[in-house]
């Protein structure tokens, strides 16, 4: 008796919940493009209130994915958050596996197996 | 975007895509593609009555046959290069501070700076080792290497440089037309031959021209895009 052949691992066991969100998502990709950014662009990029940017914010700096850096620009605090080493490699693997999933929708989605 | 949690199941085809709209516009935001263009343009004009005044021409028989040595050229261009990526790298910072983001123009910078210097040290070089006149004409593509490493050449190098850090399709088109102006050379048939020091002004100008209306349409399409 032969053991099956192990079939590859959907793409959708491998997600992060803490990256595959969608406000999440956009905070990991606005600060990879922008090297360095500010949290008032990020909301308004986002369109979000500043407590709940705050909250996805505090998310992925806990995991480790950004960091927040406080500071003062004249009288004016700003809060600027740079993407850390795990934060890109995490970006790289989420959009790795969307654009998995994306390829084996379009693979299985015939008519027949629908 | 929305301020609802989405869950794991979003449809990867959309969080794709906002991906790269909001990686699209970050981009977009952190261009100041007609300032380089600007910067570059004003340093090209500057440097017309440098080469024209620096220009050492000694002529014999009559005026027949002149040697000409570009020294006002290698006087003004590096510190003018040096300069004028400074000034870029500086007004890149300072926007993208502005609007709360980081800058990519760093690499750039000092890309043009390497080449401000290669292209020093290739003119110093030629001048100890070409001290004497050559008896034949050099080969064309021994010309359009000096005029690669000349400082037109290299304005164009370093921006092939900025528009792959940007993305920037438009500006790599564009560098490439101004290259092709600048190698080839491309001087719509406007030349002068009254003097020798007056030969090198149409080029000058016609590579200053390219900059500046590329900076104005750069200028016109981001108003626009705003």
């Amino acid at each position: 008796m032969t053991a099956p052949d192990p079939s590859p691992a959907h793409p959708v066991t491998g997600l992060d919940d803490v990256v595959h969100q969608r406000v999440r998502l956009g905070i990991l990709t606005i600060t990879h493009e922008a090297r360095r950014v500010e949290f008032g662009y990020l909301r308004t990029q986002l369109q979000l209130t500043a407590g709940n940017l705050s909250q996805h914010v505090t998310v992925l700096e806990t995991a480790g994915l950004v960091e927040v850096e406080k500071g003062y620009e004249g009288k004016r605090g700003r809060t600027w958050i740079t993407l850390t080493a795990a934060g890109d490699q995490a970006l790289a693997e989420e959009i790795g596996r969307l654009k998995q999933l994306i390829a084996r929708v379009e693979t299985t989605s015939t008519p027949e197996e629908r | 975007m929305t301020t609802d949690s989405v869950p794991a199941g979003a449809d990867p085809r959309r969080l794709l895509s906002d991906v790269r709209a909001l990686a699209h516009r970050v981009r977009l935001d952190q261009r100041l593609t007609w300032v380089a263009l600007l910067v570059l343009a004003v340093a090209t004009f500057v440097a017309i009555p440098f080469d024209y005044v620096g220009m050492d021409v000694r002529c014999v028989n009559g005026g027949s046959e002149c040697q000409f040595s570009r020294d006002g050229v290698l006087y003004y261009w590096p510190a003018a290069l040096l300069i004028a990526y400074t000034a870029i790298a500086f007004c890149y910072v300072r926007a993208a501070r502005a609007r709360g983001l980081g800058a990519r123009v760093l690499p750039y910078a000092l890309t043009g700076a390497a080449l401000a210097v290669v292209f020093t040290t290739v003119w110093l070089l030629a001048r100890v080792y070409l001290a004497d006149p050559p008896t034949e004409p050099f080969p064309g593509w021994v010309m359009v290497l000096d005029r690669l490493v000349a400082p037109a050449g290299t304005i164009g190098v370093a921006l092939l440089v900025l528009a792959r850090l940007e993305r920037n399709v438009a500006l790599l088109v564009f560098t490439l037309g101004y290259l092709a102006v600048v190698l080839v050379p491309i001087d719509f048939g406007w030349t002068i031959h009254s003097s020798v020091r007056a030969e090198f002004i149409p080029q000058q100008v016609i590579n200053g021209v390219v900059l500046l209306l590329g900076a104005a349409g750069f200028a016109i399409a981001r108003r626009r895009q705003r």
